[in-house]
């Protein structure tokens, strides 16, 4: 593998169990066990009613863009090569949205409200990104 | 709404710092000649200053701690504040609420930053554009995936805007324009080229929908203002600013949450500031609104209440927002030509115009109500003044 120098992501204590989900391919989210809310970014707190109490679950992976950008400037040199990238709010069916790059299509067919999949993407022997490709 | 503080408490007194390229000075000396200047256009004396608030704590050079140290100030109070772009407007209410409870009477508001500098000192500086600490920023959820910077947050909103409303790039554009035009009738604006919309259409995308003429300068600025009683103003040379409202609207879960990203807190800030004051939007003479990206004045001009949600694009390209127009906007020039100093310069500027300063070329005919906008703290927080000409 050649070396990877883009950021690679630093969970804190309570996004642990996030990261190591997606290193094994799966996106895990923590269902309220009150209310039934799903959650994201991840904390130890219901953010619809406050309850403790929660249960980690696979989501689908299924969701649509909710809106995005699309870089041309450069921020980092390391993202030199994939100018122009997209950078998308993708809205998963179980409600959450996410941070995540749109792959696999030309920046110029990304729509608000298209349907998309998870994909994933081992950067380094260690680390894993989600991200979001046309679905079907 | 309780309207007890609306009209008893004034800016007394505005003064700014050199704006733009101002490599000899850091953000704490452009701090400090914009309080001495807003100090002696007061006319009050230094030492009745016992109150101080600044925007902090992201740049420590501006904390109230050190500015009251250069500018020899021991105080009954002070604090630092941080809720970014919004914290100029938090601070002056906080001056007003903090002589009503009786702490001080007379409160020194200010903010300065070094952007230009800042961004120009090397090549990864320029390419980064830090404003704020490195150890602060995110390190998961953002930068993994190429997510950097303010402009973004801004695009994802004018795309969805677009989307939901037809928003045109020429919409934004006239936003930029007018502001421009603005900036080349005031001397110390640092950006005063003429600015045409064929080069706003051809300017270098940054994030696309927005380029480089829909975002904000890097500059070098700083601005301070002097609150004090209405009883204090009035027996000073110098023509108050009444301060008639304000309000803020914190949508703390987030820009990317439920709809926050086309319909902002600035809403429940508008209604605050209109119900203390006890007017509305069709009353507003001036606006000085937060242009951190064109993006963001077309979203107040809707949650503010100057038009209907999704109207901003045509009612910005109607020519409201210049001079002559229904709603003359960021009459200086604003953040995207005159500086970038996080709302501070549009408070300054709102009491220029409420106070009638100008020549006929950049006053405001006969202004009476001016709003005046602050935004930032991650996207989430708004915040809304209004000044009067008269109580």
């Amino acid at each position: 593998m050649t070396t990877y120098n883009k950021p690679i992501p630093v969970p804190s204590p309570s996004t642990e169990f996030f990261w190591t989900g997606v290193k094994e391919h799966q996106l895990l989210l923590q269902q309220c066990d009150k209310c039934s809310a799903y959650r994201f970014p991840p904390s130890p707190i219901c953010p619809e009613c406050l309850s403790s109490d929660y249960t980690v679950k696979p989501v689908s992976g299924k969701g649509t863009v909710f809106t995005f950008g699309v870089y041309h400037r450069l921020y980092s040199p390391a993202f030199e090569e994939d100018l122009p990238y997209t950078v998308g709010m993708i809205e998963l069916e179980e409600g959450p949205r996410l941070v995540s790059n749109v792959v696999g299509i030309a920046p110029d067919d990304v729509y608000c409200g298209m349907p998309v999949v998870v994909t994933y993407d081992d950067i380094t022997d260690d680390a894993t990104l989600y991200k979001f490709k046309p679905a079907g | 709404m309780d309207r007890k503080l609306t009209g008893k408490y004034a800016i007394v007194g505005v003064g700014q710092s050199p704006l733009g390229k101002v490599p000899d000075m850091g953000p704490l000396d452009l701090l400090a000649v914009a309080a001495k200047n807003a100090i002696e256009d007061s006319g009050i004396d230094k030492n009745d200053i016992d109150g101080l608030i600044t925007r902090g704590p992201d740049d420590i050079n501006n904390h109230h701690q050190r500015i009251g140290q250069v500018l020899g100030l021991d105080v009954n109070f002070s604090t630092s504040t941080d809720n970014g772009g919004a914290s100029q407007i938090v601070n002056v209410a906080i001056a007003c609420m903090a002589i009503e409870a009786g702490m001080c009477n007379t409160v020194l508001v200010g903010y300065a930053r070094d952007s230009w500098s800042r961004s120009h000192r090397n090549r990864s500086a320029n390419m980064m554009v830090q404003t704020t600490d490195p150890s602060l920023a995110r390190r998961e959820f953002g930068p993994e995936f190429g997510m950097f910077g303010a402009p973004v947050n801004y695009a994802l909103s004018a795309r969805l805007h677009m989307q939901q409303y037809g928003t045109t790039k020429e919409q934004l554009g006239s936003i930029a324009l007018a502001f421009r035009e603005h900036a080349q009738r005031n001397p110390l604006a640092f950006i005063q080229k003429p600015l045409t919309m064929e080069d706003y259409l051809d300017a270098k995308t940054i994030v696309d929908p927005l380029s480089f003429y829909d975002c904000s300068i890097f500059a070098d600025a700083g601005g301070a203002v002097v609150v004090t009683t209405l009883e204090r103003a009035e027996a000073l040379a110098q023509s108050p600013a009444h301060i008639l409202g304000f309000g803020f609207g914190n949508n703390l879960r987030g820009w990317h949450y439920g709809d926050h990203m086309v319909n902002t807190g600035a809403k429940r800030a508008g209604e605050t500031a209109y119900a203390m004051a006890g007017v509305g939007p069709k009353d507003i003479d001036a606006a000085q609104l937060y242009d951190c990206f064109t993006q963001m004045v077309l979203l107040q001009l809707e949650d503010y209440g100057f038009c209907e949600k999704g109207e901003g694009g045509p009612f910005a390209a109607s020519g409201a927002l210049r001079l002559g127009g229904v709603l003359p906007t960021n009459t200086s020039g604003g953040q995207l030509s005159e500086a970038h100093a996080e709302g501070m310069l549009q408070v300054v500027e709102g009491v220029h115009q409420a106070r009638r300063d100008y020549g006929p070329d950049r006053q405001v005919k006969d202004a009476e109500l001016v709003f005046v906008s602050g935004h930032g703290g991650a996207t989430t927080c708004q915040s809304a003044l209004i000044l009067g000409n008269h109580r």
